[in-house]
């Protein structure tokens, strides 16, 4: 019996991915740490060329200038990074994350509970801190994300985590903090095959599924207003919407659509809602900017909807939005989830960046507004005192893929691994080839 | 009344049972000849003969004379017809009139593959060759059915089953009334052809490529089949193909490339097809015409949209909206281009919308002479069947139809059609003309009463002092009247009932007995008084004609961002730009670069050239144009299903209207492989593509390029994500044996081919010759390196696997695409000497790409692999400099290395280093100048150049985007005054583009149905 276990145990070491007994979360700060010489790009916008950046017990104790500010740097572990560049640490927001690990195999999907309303299911106690994809996302930067459930018309729950834990206790941040909404469409598409494209057409379901929501909304909030009724899961992980507590994240892309399930959600009394995709969110953007609804964008690197939009449409869509004064933030979201290329949510900022945001305004988009948008930014997103130390440090410009090179992470204070799998695995062949050994 | 109604009624019946000497009767025999004499008629006796005061003479259903001066014998009845036309009838080659409804078969995608024909008897192969099929034997006449086109003007159609790619032969029959033997005119009329499998649940082909390729096939099949003495096999199916060929060929398409298409299939075979259009010719009328096919022309032009809605209309295409507007010039069009083409109704909505519609055609330039040639002789001719239809000369059927007027007139009026001497009445020939000002007595009151309309539907009002308008409703049944009309403030209605006094002369009206509301009864009388004043308002002068009107013109490609003006090849300067060479002179500085006749003439500093456009690249970067060694853009179908699909052409395919090729060109891409899918072991060949944005599907093929053809290897070929599938290979085990087993029958094949070729002709004659297999020509092809493959491949033992099958074969294979593991064994790659085309940071999106790495394009770069980087995707295909920039983040590969990951090192891989792919004196004009250092995110392609043409140009392209708005917002203007009132007209709808990659499997009937 005992030797049946053994080999079974030798079967699940070699089976599962090694890299997982290497990669081993940071030790908690034990010492404060002075970082000297970066230029700090705090994610408010600003930039301090020559900063000196201090933390200590995981919380950042100074961002100054380092040609001013004077520091006593007895007692702190002294890091040289000059010439380096310094960041907070870069928001995912939206993404299936731990709960995914293969998309093609079902096996390893946790991401999607069968049912159309589902606002009692929780992404956090699937989430899992030993997802292969977590040290790619690191090693270019990703050190937050809102791990959130992705199927029906109400998916449950999100949860904010860290990314090196070793466990969902430890990797959270926020727990069951927004509740998801995958509004339906008004429309739907066909294939033309004599034009070999798409045609849309009507949903006539829409009413119907519009009306479902309705009512479910209207229970919850009946519920939460009446003591004494029977348990129902459902209804009770809406209650917090009502008090603030929750945000309602709507998932929806069309123009009306956009502005029928604001109206829905407000006229049901919910306090706080956020809007991502939004694609036709321009045809509605005073809508949007007189309800003060923020904006969580897609994957920019898409293609347009239709062949008559601009072909830069996604890329310039950030600023549009700032153009228009409508508060917003870059996810990495093509509709479903796809995390395992979210290491390049940089890029997209970048390609923001491209196209019309200044750079730093570009960084915002991917730290501080999305810190705010999704109700963390007093612990993260920007770096300044008394926040989280979740920062990194990178070669050069980390919003491009050509210097984006990271030679230090930290999160909550804790020196963070950067390499994986991946980057054993480019060990292992290029030892194997003899390559860099001249 | 009522029994006047059932009188003609019967005598109706009487005259149209017409007997056939070989059925049984049960009555006394009652055969008439039907004599009939139309006289003093204005006759069309052909489309282009238009006789005045002349006479018609039909006997037995035929046309015995026609024209002027003919005496009438005897024993004929007389019909005057003085100031009415007689046509001959229309012919509509294109129905389906009479057959039984063709029942789609659910179901099919997802579940099993359904590999073998499921036809019962000794018929073809593949379920959607069904030659066999004859129309005659379902035909059933249909009164209903015949009721609307005889209405409309038709005395024939053709009719065909549309069902399957091959689709048996049609009937041609009249719309008579009588047994299917008496209005047939013609058994078997014409073959049939279409690129729609129709109820064929068979999984192959599922492709607009593999349509072609099985109709290729087939026509090889018959060829070999009906040449062999002994044939091995019975083949129905081709016993009626063959015997089909002598009949007209009619290929059913849908769009103008798969009308190209088509011919192109006929061209091989020494077939040109009768092609049924649709509708959208004008797109592309040069390459229409260069098919000189013969066309079966639909008139069902779109219907407006609902413009009302801001968001909704938003949505509505550049594309949609153009087609709406130019869509009844397309007659025209082909007139004026000289393409020979018939009219056929198929495809409207509603019968009743076909003379509006032809009507409009004619408005729109299309000359009325060949609308009524269209509709007469040329379908007659097309159908072989000139003797006896499309004129009115002796010796033909009786087709007729009389009109009050000339046909292509708005509010001509088709009295009666005429068909094989049976008369139908559509609209009362008897009608007169009474509009005109009354005065009508009622009583003891008089008012002034206007009769307005035209004859047969008058409209009827009177005044009370002088002001209020009262309005009559008013039926006129040949000499009887009656009429209702409620005066105002009375209640209940005045009634009058009464009979004509005279038809014409200045004593005509009406008079008769009435009841008043209060049930009393008056006399009523009607007397003439004057004729009617003409209305200025719509008179001549008033309503601009159509033709008139401002219409768009024709883009290329006819999509947004396509242009009036094709681009046209420049000599180009580019000035003092960062040049990136990718030869031995690596990046120079500040340096100018020459293109003259679309190659590089000059590199070097101060250039300057006659009549050169000079362009400033100061501060930016001049590189190579990016070449996509995997891609899927610009094709009509990625992927088709058989097992070994070697035979598919992607080149059949290639659609130069898909805005991802524009997209593309915006990212600096100038060539592109557009590869077959992953779908099968062994899946088609591939296009070799520039991105001449504007041009033909031929023209974007780069000339005298290699062959490839797409293997793919692991999870795909094995189909595992579909739980049902039943289809060889399901594991990589499979994999291998196909291959061996593809390779070794084309081994055999080549054998005996050759052993046959060097037979003696007349050793020849006495062989039996080998059966031609497209599939097996690819394979032969791979085996003699004269076609290379581009294997997908994830996994390190299938990749070795390939490797290791090739070697056993003798010879190489190309290029690994997508090689997720291939640096597991990258030294392996390198010693057989294949190229690797990668993703530069793909991952984990399936199982066998779990351990796909980053480093992996430096890791086979660093071992000799000559490394390229795919996009699969047209979104990544904007951004494959960006993706050489993760080359040097991941694995520390030199810029210029990097970037020959997207441009030279793909030109190597696809055979088209020794003119693509460098910055370098003699190789083709394709570079692309950069806003910043190309590897940057932060760099966008200013100007795309290709052949020394400016495709892509970023201030051109705002220009393109203002003309897409302002375009729309004029042609929506339109529609809205085009609009039926009250919110009519089709619902706006978008439309997306389809983005393709490797596994987009696209069932051309499962979307159809």
């Amino acid at each position: 019996m005992k030797l049946i276990r053994n080999i079974f145990l030798a079967l699940l070491v070699a089976n599962s991915a090694w890299a997982q007994y290497s990669v081993i979360p940071g030790e908690a700060q034990s010492k404060p740490i002075l970082l000297k010489g970066a230029v700090a790009h705090i994610g408010n916008g600003q930039v301090i060329q020559n900063s000196i950046i201090g933390f200590d017990q995981g919380k950042l104790t100074l961002v100054g200038d380092a040609t001013t500010a004077r520091v006593d740097e007895s007692g702190y572990e002294v890091i040289d990074v000059s010439g380096k560049h310094a960041y907070p640490g870069f928001i995912l927001p939206n993404t299936n994350l731990g709960l995914t690990e293969v998309s093609a195999v079902r096996h390893t999907r946790d991401n999607q509970e069968r049912g159309n309303l589902n606002p009692n299911v929780r992404s956090i106690v699937a989430y899992n801190t030993d997802s292969e994809l977590i040290p790619t996302l690191r090693f270019n930067g990703v050190l937050t994300a809102q791990t959130t459930p992705q199927s029906g018309t109400i998916s449950g729950s999100s949860s904010i985590v860290q990314l090196d834990a070793w466990n969902w206790e430890d990797a959270v941040l926020k727990m069951d903090e927004s509740i998801h909404m995958n509004w339906p469409s008004k429309i739907s598409r066909r294939f033309d095959f004599t034009s070999f494209s798409f045609q849309t057409q009507n949903n006539k379901n829409y009413g119907t599924q519009v009306d479902e929501l309705k009512q479910l909304f209207s229970e919850a909030k009946n519920y939460s207003e009446l003591s004494g009724r029977p348990t129902n899961l459902k209804l009770e992980a809406l209650v917090g919407l009502f008090d603030g507590s929750k945000i309602l994240q709507i998932h929806v892309n069309q123009a009306k659509e956009i502005v029928e399930s604001v109206k829905m959600a407000k006229e049901m009394g919910v306090q706080k809602i956020v809007l991502e995709g939004a694609r036709e969110v321009m045809l509605v953007k005073d809508f949007v900017k007189d309800n003060n609804i923020p904006v969580i964008l897609r994957n920019l690197h898409t293609t347009p909807s239709s062949n008559d939009l601009d072909i830069d449409i996604s890329y310039k869509m950030p600023y549009l939005l700032h153009q228009a004064g409508i508060k917003y933030c870059i996810g990495f979201s093509s509709g479903g989830g796809t995390s395992y290329a979210a290491r390049n949510l940089p890029f997209t900022a970048g390609t923001a960046a491209a196209y019309g945001l200044t750079p730093e305004q570009a960084l915002t988009a991917i730290t501080l507004s999305t810190a705010q948008i999704i109700g963390i930014d007093d612990q993260l997103g920007s770096l300044e005192d008394g926040k989280d130390a979740t920062l990194f440090i990178s070669e050069g410009d980390a919003l491009d893929m050509r210097t984006n090179k990271l030679t230090h992470a930290f999160i909550q204070g804790r020196k963070v691994k950067l390499t994986g799998m991946q980057q054993e695995l480019y060990e292992k062949y290029k030892n194997k080839y003899g390559h860099g050994q001249d | 009344m009522k029994k006047l109604y059932t009188l003609v009624l019967a005598l109706l019946l009487v005259q149209i049972v017409q007997a056939q000497e070989t059925f049984p009767v049960n009555d006394v025999k009652d055969q008439r000849s039907g004599t009939y004499a139309f006289i003093n008629a204005t006759i069309y006796v052909d489309y282009q003969t238009k006789v005045e005061n002349a006479t018609l003479l039909i006997k037995d259903g035929k046309v015995v004379n026609s024209g002027a001066n003919i005496t009438i014998p005897r024993g004929y009845t007389t019909v005057d017809l003085k100031g009415k036309y007689i046509y001959p009838s229309m012919i509509d080659m294109y129905t389906n009139y009479g057959l039984p409804k063709v029942e789609r078969r659910r179901g099919g995608f997802g579940g099993p593959e359904q590999i073998q024909s499921k036809t019962k008897g000794a018929y073809n192969g593949n379920e959607a060759i069904k030659p066999e099929y004859n129309a005659y034997e379902q035909f059933e006449p249909n009164d209903k059915t015949a009721g609307g086109l005889r209405k409309a003007g038709f005395g024939t159609v053709m009719t065909f089953r549309p069902d399957g790619i091959a689709r048996g032969t049609s009937a041609v029959v009249t719309l008579a009334k009588g047994t299917p033997n008496s209005v047939m005119l013609k058994s078997a009329a014409a073959a049939h052809y279409s690129f729609s499998k129709g109820t064929s649940r068979q999984n192959y082909p599922s492709s607009a490529m593999g349509f072609v390729s099985l109709l290729r096939q087939t026509y090889m099949d018959a060829q070999w089949y009906g040449s062999l003495r002994d044939k091995p096999f019975t083949d129905k199916s081709l016993d009626a193909w063959i015997s089909n060929q002598s009949l007209p060929q009619v290929f059913d398409t849908r769009g103008w490339r798969a009308f190209v298409r088509a011919d192109k299939v006929g061209d091989e075979f020494g077939v040109q097809y009768i092609i049924r259009g649709n509708g959208d010719e004008y797109k592309r009328v040069s390459l229409i015409k260069g098919t000189n096919a013969r066309v079966i022309l639909p008139i069902a032009f779109p219907e407006a949209f609902n413009v009302d809605d801001a968001i909704e209309t938003s949505r509505l295409s550049l594309q949609d909206l153009k087609h709406w507007e130019l869509a009844p010039i397309n007659p025209g069009v082909l007139e004026a281009n000289g393409v020979d083409f018939a009219i056929t109704s198929e495809g409207l909505k509603k019968t009743s919308d076909f003379w509006p519609n032809l009507r409009k055609a004619v408005s729109n330039g299309l000359s009325k002479e060949t609308a009524l040639k269209a509709l007469t002789s040329t379908p007659a001719n097309y159908l072989n069947m000139g003797g006896i239809l499309g004129d009115l000369r002796g010796g033909k059927v009786a087709n007729f139809i009389i009109t009050s007027g000339d046909l292509f007139e708005r509010g001509t009026t088709i009295y009666e059609n005429w068909i094989q001497g049976q008369k139908f009445i559509i609209n009362d020939i008897n009608v007169t003309d009474h509009s005109g000002n009354y005065m009508l007595a009622i009583g003891s009151n008089e008012y002034p009463l206007e009769v307005s309309g035209k004859a047969g539907k008058h409209k009827m009002k009177f005044k009370v002092n002088d002001s209020t308008d009262v309005t009559v409703t008013a039926k006129l049944d040949g000499e009887l009247i009656n009429m209702t009309y409620k005066m105002k403030g009375q209640k209940g209605e005045t009634r009058l009932a009464g009979w004509l006094k005279t038809k014409t002369g200045a004593d005509r009206g009406w008079k008769g007995r009435g009841q008043l509301p209060n049930g009393d009864w008056i006399n009523w009388e009607a007397s003439f008084a004057s004729v009617l004043e003409a209305k200025d308002t719509k008179g001549s002068g008033g309503k601009v004609r159509e033709a008139d009107e401002e219409k768009g013109r024709v883009i290329f490609p006819f999509v947004a961002y396509g242009s009036e003006n094709v681009p046209q090849q420049e000599t180009l300067l580019i000035k003092n730009a960062t040049v990136w060479t990718n030869e031995a002179d690596g990046i120079l500085q500040n340096t100018d670069v020459l293109i003259e006749n679309g190659k590089i003439s000059k590199i070097g500093k101060n250039l300057s050239a006659r009549g050169a456009r000079e362009i400033d690249g100061t501060g930016k970067h001049l590189t190579a144009g990016i070449i996509d060694e995997h891609s899927h853009i610009a094709a009509d179908g990625i992927n088709d299903v058989a097992t070994n699909s070697g035979m598919v052409r992607i080149g059949d395919v290639v659609n130069p209207e898909h805005i991802g090729i524009y997209r593309a060109l915006g990212g600096g891409v100038t060539a592109a492989q557009i590869l077959h899918g992953s779908a099968n072991p062994i899946g088609g060949q591939s296009a070799l593509i520039k991105l001449r944005w504007g041009l033909g599907p031929e023209e974007m093929k780069i000339r005298n390029a290699d062959g490839f053809i797409k293997f793919a290897l692991g999870e795909n070929v094995k189909r595992s994500r579909s739980n049902n599938s039943v289809r060889y290979p399901q594991t990589r085990m499979g994999v291998e044996q196909v291959y061996v087993d593809a390779f070794s029958a084309a081994r055999d094949y080549e054998k005996e081919w050759n052993a046959y070729n060097k037979l003696s002709a007349r050793d020849k004659a006495n062989a039996t010759k080998p059966r031609q297999d497209l599939a097996m020509d690819a394979m032969v092809e791979i085996l003699n390196s004269r076609r290379y493959i581009t294997c997908h491949s994830y996994v390190q033992s299938e990749i070795n696997m390939l490797m290791k099958v090739a070697d056993r074969f003798g010879f190489k294979v190309n290029t690994f695409t997508h090689i997720l593991e291939g640096y597991k064994v990258a030294d392996k790659m390198a010693a057989h000497g294949v190229g690797g085309s990668t993703f530069s940071d793909w991952w984990s999106y399936k199982w066998e790409v779990r351990y796909a790495i980053p480093y992996g394009p430096a890791l086979m770069h660093n071992e000799g692999v000559v490394v390229a980087l795919n996009s699969d995707s047209g979104e990544l295909i904007r951004r494959l400099n960006q993706e050489a920039a993760k080359a040097v983040k991941y694995g520390d590969i030199s810029e210029e290395d990097a970037l020959k990951m997207v441009t030279l090192n793909p030109a190597k891989l696809l055979h088209l280093d020794d003119r693509m792919g460098s910055v370098k004196v003699g190789k083709d004009g394709d570079v692309v100048l950069w806003t910043d250092h190309p590897l940057s995110i932060y760099a966008k392609a200013e100007k795309t150049i290709v052949d020394g043409t400016v495709y892509y140009d970023l201030q051109r392209d705002l220009e393109l985007r203002e003309q897409i708005k302002t375009e729309k917002a004029r042609i929506i203007a339109k529609m809205k005054g085009a609009a039926k009132p009250g919110g009519g007209g089709r619902k706006p709808f978008g439309r997306d583009v389809l983005e393709m990659e490797c596994e987009t499997l696209v069932d051309a009937e499962f979307w159809n149905h």
